[in-house]
């Protein structure tokens, strides 16, 4: 390969840098994550990772960028205003909408549904209709268009989502309105639904493009910039944006659809765990991505992430996953994990009832934890790992000096609070962020009856690596994996991810001879769009997977079946047959409808993979330093010998209680673990038995 | 799988892995059972459930994605496949079927399939599921029968049969179920959805049976019973003691003119124990409104469970505190053979009576009653096809304590709207047009926390069709509480194609309806709470605003005036009319 690659990952508290240069060397940067203007921490990192490998600004040659923008945006109720121009009679669309009360709520006669994203007073009907079949039942009359064009204009929107009824089928009445309102709002972000995610169901297709609405512009104002300000230093190559998906899509391909990137930056970090068990011989992990303010948790199975189509923003629900009818559903395609407010800028407090709390709140970049000495104030558990050791002042987070002092000022009114000791403080709240992170691990494992004890537990992000082995001894789980550069392991796993595009389209007809050609027409035709959005990917060695929503005449759900190569009409059926029976466990002979088809076009890389930085010979890992750290349960401060995970050498073994500190991170081993070095420089973990504590505590409040 | 298992019980790891994995094959039956149905109208939260219960009839563990109306069925009718079908006599490979609603079940369409579970040679658990099926005869499509007087009307009724004997489908059986289904194929469908549930249960289980062994899967089952009960007990305690009363009027039957029906219950918290005591409610109908026990004993746990810690487990240790008395021949508990088909109008009527008993207990939980879910079904032929569907609607939830009623929702105990299909899909399997759905303006009814609102929709015929609709709480719309006033009534309606408008029993059956016709549904909204004139003026103005308010009702019902174009309150002329009367 030629030149570098950079993939850069923006955290609610950092801002992490991964460079791959051309001779496979990495080299890692972490900057606070500047909130007002997160491409003011990006240019930073960069150029400080660009200063550290020693590499010229033009020799970048990709820079991969996973964001978090767009879930914020929506669940900060920022953005906006966003109109909705819907058909004439379901202006109440998103009011009414599709909510339901799930889990605990319905035993709650105080619930209350969230408000609908589109106020009322931002809604519009226009008079027209199509039926299910394209007939125009009510034509769209240029009289009509002018009324609720002008009406929309009057209300100032900044986005306007358009989605008329059955514009999944024919798009020739929402077309109109969406650019006769482009032409009278030229500065407003107008999505058409058919051009987002042209699939059946009104409200789900209303809800996926009002979201698009609500962070377009906002996406499309930040990721100009962030070309112009690279530019200014001299990185002038394409910005690659990861999707939701797993997949990276050009700057323009994301700012046409921002609802695909609701978890961009959630997918790279599952991706990066998968990668790197697969590269050390795990087919099976459990991603555990603790950052700043929340954690992150997804599985891999058989080297695959599970990808959902029925995601839901700030959804609820329990068995691993939101229920549909809860929170902001998104129809486009979303690598599965859960996440919970936990990080290590998440605020401890003391509840009016006395008890200990930790999260939801963060300190985030700014003022960030007491410790940085950046202003903030609040104890966090990043303060709390400080005062327990697991931290030092000198351990550099992005650039950031940790202040004792003030971390102990910090905690000292919630220790008197509770009437105890600043360390047993400190060591409460690194406990209560243990279990809330331990509810992201079961709601991806045992809540869908999947046993953790049989995976590898990969930790990373700035924080992961300091409390993985107390939650991998709760869990019992053997096997951790703490990857190199794990504080920065989402931004390397940027580096490793390839340009892919998936389309919908609702093609609603019945699966037989008659419709063999209409259908294979849709799948050519979505093959082509999707090949046309991604640059190069009109050769030979783009991978097209096609796969198809089916389901029996008349049934409400359908089934997504993987199409084998080169399969129309009765092949078709047979894979559906053979599909349902797999997940079902019966099939029946009636006929198959077709819905919808599904296309994903991926452009395979070479895979750039960082080479080991050194090749010295083992040595005996050898302690720089010792310092007395409090691990849990042991009641007091033990002298533990700290270890630079740079100058460990493969096959290096080092027994707990120690520290293994690295750039970005800290990783805790505590007394009876091990950890043992290979030779890409991970660490793996082998945590102390334990004596099978509750992994959570119980549900009674 | 870890070759070096822990072994013994006290492994709270094992402990909770076991317990996710007993509710994760529930739920992921329940899913299976409602994707792969073939009823058209069974959509995510719908009217399904399933189950693991143990030997000796138990409920283990319950679907939760799934309607709250069928808490009780599972672990109602099992005991009637066990009084038929002795246990000792049951072979691996034997599936079981049931619709009886006096022998547990619920009524004609709701198909209940068992399958036990076997280990060392003995039954050990049983694995169910339940669906609303898409047809099984009776005198209206679809299982809607607003207006049958017996279950013979309802459909066809099966005792505990087999469907399936050591692995061999009961062809038999199955043909029999097809014969008297308007729609045999789809019917079918659905049984092999309801026994493909019953095998998920079994795998899972059957997986945890290999690696724990009987003993102690069934030692760790009662220990986790007990734990739940426990819970429940401790929560019930919480309660103030004492005996509190409640009660609610059902609009009527459809088929005796006039007669209102009165729900009464006593619900006596003591001790940490709950007893419900129906004694005072109205005898049995003639119409279909008759709620047989197990949906009673549905409507009576939600209730009581309103009141304690939503996150205890539904299985055996809820059920165990609770006594219930059920007056023989009563509306909650009928003789045979009274029709059971709209049930759900009485189990409502029974969960507004427990809610308001309980809120003199815990008054910062009362609530106003909500408009109830309103049913109906189109059928016809097309082409030669005969199609149908099943259409529900929601009123608007009653006000509460603090906070005004979401709309459109009601009652509390139905999930919500993820039940209702959407309008293209809707569309791309009928000869139907839906015109509009909207919120009804000034349905909510007033109070110092408003009443959610009702909606209204109204639907175009693209070919000839029968209509029949059930509703209730539209002749005597959900009451308001603590002052607050009733929500507005709803309405069934036709709106004939060339412009008379005709007005629909709220319980009507087979109204023939031809092309280009429309039927109009319009919900009750729920009732209102506390005195409207305590309603905050901003309040008041805000609902205008939002459209949810008349300005003209703004001022009749809550005495508020608003100035020019209602943009703000006009204090002096609020003050005025506040004053001049109460409200």
């Amino acid at each position: 390969m030629s030149g570098a690659v950079v993939g850069v990952d923006i955290g609610g508290t950092f801002t992490d840098v991964a460079l791959l240069d051309a001779e496979g060397r990495l080299t890692i940067g972490k900057q606070a994550t500047t909130p007002e203007d997160p491409r003011v921490g990006v240019v930073e990192a960069l150029r400080h990772v660009l200063r550290d490998a020693g590499i010229e600004a033009g020799a970048v040659t990709r820079v991969v960028h996973g964001t978090t923008l767009a879930t914020n945006v929506v669940v900060e109720h920022r953005g906006g205003p966003v109109a909705l121009v819907t058909t004439e009679g379901f202006g109440d669309l998103l009011a009414l909408g599709r909510q339901a009360r799930v889990e605990d709520d319905r035993y709650d006669l105080r619930y209350t549904p969230p408000a609908p994203l589109v106020a009322p007073a931002l809604t519009f009907e226009v008079p027209e209709r199509v039926s299910a079949h394209g007939d125009v039942l009510v034509p769209l009359s240029d009289a009509a268009l002018g009324g609720v064009v002008q009406a929309v204009t009057d209300a100032r929107p900044a986005g306007v989502a358009v989605c008329l009824l059955h514009s999944y089928a024919v798009p020739d009445h929402e077309r109109r309105v969406a650019a006769a309102c482009r032409a009278a709002l030229p500065d407003a972000f107008v999505v058409a639904s058919c051009d987002v995610w042209p699939e059946l169901r009104e409200y789900e297709r209303a809800m996926t493009t009002v979201v698009c609405a609500l962070v377009g512009p906002i996406m499309a104002t930040y990721l100009a910039g962030l070309e112009e300000q690279l530019a200014a230093i001299g990185v002038r190559c394409p910005v690659e944006v990861m999707e939701s998906s797993g997949g990276v899509v050009s700057t323009a391909a994301a700012i046409r659809r921002p609802v695909c990137t609701v978890e961009s930056g959630g997918a790279a970090g599952v991706l990066a765990a998968g990668t790197i068990g697969a590269r050390v011989g795990a087919a099976d992990v459990i991603s555990f991505d603790m950052g700043g303010t929340t954690a992150k948790t997804g599985i891999v199975r058989h080297g695959h992430p599970t990808i959902a189509h029925d995601f839901q923003i700030a959804g609820r629900g329990s068995f691993g996953g939101a229920r549909p009818g809860t929170g902001v559903p998104v129809k486009t395609p979303v690598v599965d994990l859960a996440e919970v407010g936990a990080g290590g800028g998440s605020v401890a407090w003391v509840d009016p009832g006395g008890a200990l709390r930790v999260g939801p709140r963060s300190a985030g970049a700014v003022p960030g934890p007491a410790c940085y000495g950046r202003g903030g104030a609040d104890p966090t558990v990043t303060d709390a790992n400080l005062l327990l050791g697991y931290l030092g002042v000198r351990d550099l987070a992005g650039g950031v000096t940790l202040d004792r002092a003030r971390a102990e000022s910090a905690v000292a009114p919630i220790a008197a609070a509770l009437g105890i000791e600043p360390v047993d403080a400190a060591e409460a709240v690194h406990e209560i962020a243990n279990t809330t992170m331990a509810a992201a691990i079961r709601m991806v494992t045992v809540q869908r009856g999947i046993d953790p004890r049989d995976f590898t537990l990969v930790a990373f992000g700035g924080a992961g690596p300091v409390h993985v082995a107390r939650l991998a001894t709760q869990f019992g789980i053997r096997a951790v994996l703490v990857p190199w550069a794990a504080g920065v392991a989402s931004a390397v796993g940027l580096l490793r991810s390839e340009p892919t595009m998936e389309l919908v389209q609702t093609v609603l007809v019945d699966l037989d001879d008659q419709h063999a050609d209409a259908i294979e027409a849709a799948f050519a035709d979505l093959e082509a769009r999707a090949r046309r959005e991604l640059a190069g990917a009109d050769g030979p060695t783009a991978r097209v997977t096609r796969s198809a929503d089916l389901r029996y005449r008349g049934q409400a759900h359908q089934l997504t079946v993987a199409i084998p190569s080169g399969g129309r009409g009765a092949a078709l059926t047979r894979a559906f047959h053979d599909t349902y029976r797999h997940t079902y466990g019966v099939a029946s002979d009636a006929p198959v409808e077709f819905v919808s088809a599904r296309v994903r076009v991926t452009l395979p890389r070479q895979a750039d993979e960082p080479r080991r930085t050194e090749s010295a010979p083992p040595t005996p890992a050898v302690a720089d330093e010792t310092r007395p750290v409090r691990f849990v349960g042991t009641g007091e401060l033990c002298d533990t010998p700290v270890f630079d995970w740079v100058r460990l050498t493969a096959d290096a073994s080092v027994a707990g209680p120690a520290l293994v500190t690295g750039a970005d991170t800290t990783v805790v081993v505590p007394p009876g673990a091990t950890a043992r070095v290979d030779d890409e420089l991970n660490l793996h973990l082998s945590p102390p038995r334990g004596t099978g504590g509750s992994v959570v505590p119980a549900s009674e409040p | 799988m870890p070759t070096d298992e822990p072994t013994h019980l006290d492994d709270a790891i094992t402990a909770d892995v076991i317990r996710s994995g007993l509710s994760v094959a529930v739920e992921e039956a329940s899913i299976v059972v409602v994707r792969s149905a073939h009823s058209t109208f069974i959509q995510e939260g719908a009217d399904a459930c399933a189950a693991l219960l143990d030997a000796r009839g138990q409920l283990v563990a319950q679907s939760a994605a799934t309607s709250l109306m069928h808490a009780a069925s599972l672990r109602c009718s099992l005991p009637s496949l066990l009084e038929d079908v002795p246990a000792a006599s049951m072979q691996p490979g034997d599936v079981f079927v049931l619709n009886d609603p006096y022998r547990g079940g619920i009524h004609a369409n709701d198909l209940i399939v068992f399958r036990p579970i076997l280990a060392d040679g003995r039954v050990a658990f049983f694995a169910g599921t339940l669906v609303h099926v898409a047809d099984v005869g009776g005198v209206a499509a679809g299982g809607l029968a607003a207006l049958a007087t017996d279950t013979f009307g309802e459909g066809l009724l099966l005792p505990p049969v087999h469907l399936a004997r050591g692995g061999e489908p009961a062809a038999d059986v199955r043909r029999i179920v097809a014969r008297n289904s308007r729609v045999p194929d789809k019917v079918l469908g659905d049984v092999d959805a309801l026994v493909a549930g019953v095998h998920v249960i079994a795998a899972r289980v059957e997986d945890l049976l290999a690696r724990h062994g009987v003993d102690r899967l069934e030692a760790f089952v009662d220990a986790w019973l007990v734990e739940t009960e426990r819970r429940m007990r401790t929560q019930l305690a919480a309660l103030p003691a004492g005996t509190y009363h409640g009660s609610f009027v059902i609009d009527g039957d459809g088929v005796e003119p006039g007669r209102t029906f009165d729900v009464q219950v006593a619900v006596t918290c003591r001790d940490g124990a709950v007893d419900v005591d129906f004694a005072g409610t109205a005898t049995q109908a003639r119409g279909a409104i008759n709620a047989s026990v197990s949906q009673a004993l549905s409507g009576v746990v939600y209730g009581i469970r309103c009141f304690v810690d939503p996150t205890i487990p539904m299985n055996e240790g809820c059920w165990r505190p609770i006594t219930v008395h059920l007056p023989p021949g009563s509306l909650v508990n009928p003789t045979p053979p009274a029709a059971c088909g709209g049930r759900i109008v009485t189990v409502a009527a029974a969960v507004e009576a427990i809610l308001a008993a309980l809120a003199e207990a815990r008054p910062d939980l009362d609530t106003a009653a909500s408009g109830l879910i309103h049913v109906f079904t189109l059928s016809g032929r097309r082409g030669g096809t005969p199609w149908l569907n099943l259409f529900y609607e929601f009123g608007g939830v009653g006000a509460r304590v603090g906070a005004d009623g979401p709309d459109a929702t009601g009652c509390f105990f139905l999930g919500g709207r993820s039940v209702i299909p959407q309008v293209e899909p809707i569309e791309a399997g009928n000869p139907v047009v839906v015109r509009a759905t909207r919120l009804r303006v000034d349905s909510g009814g007033p109070g110092e926390w408003r009443g959610g609102l009702g909606v209204e929709l109204e639907l175009e015929l693209l070919s000839d069709a029968v209509a029949t609709v059930r509703g209730d709480r539209m002749l005597l719309p959900p009451p308001g509480a603590g002052g607050g006033s009733p929500g507005r009534a709803g309405e069934f309606a036709v709106k004939r194609r060339d412009g008379r408008v005709e007005t629909l029993a709220v319980k009507q059956a087979d109204v023939p309806l031809a092309t280009g016709d429309r039927l109009v549904v319009r919900t009750s909204g729920g009732g209102g709470l506390g005195v409207p004139a305590r309603r905050t003026p901003d309040a008041v103005l805000a609902d205008v605003v939002a459209g949810r308010v008349t300005t003209d009702a703004a001022g009749r019902d809550y005495g508020v005036a608003l100035g020019p174009a209602a943009r703000a309150v006009d204090v002096e002329a609020t003050e005025a009319l506040r004053r001049a009367g109460p409200r």
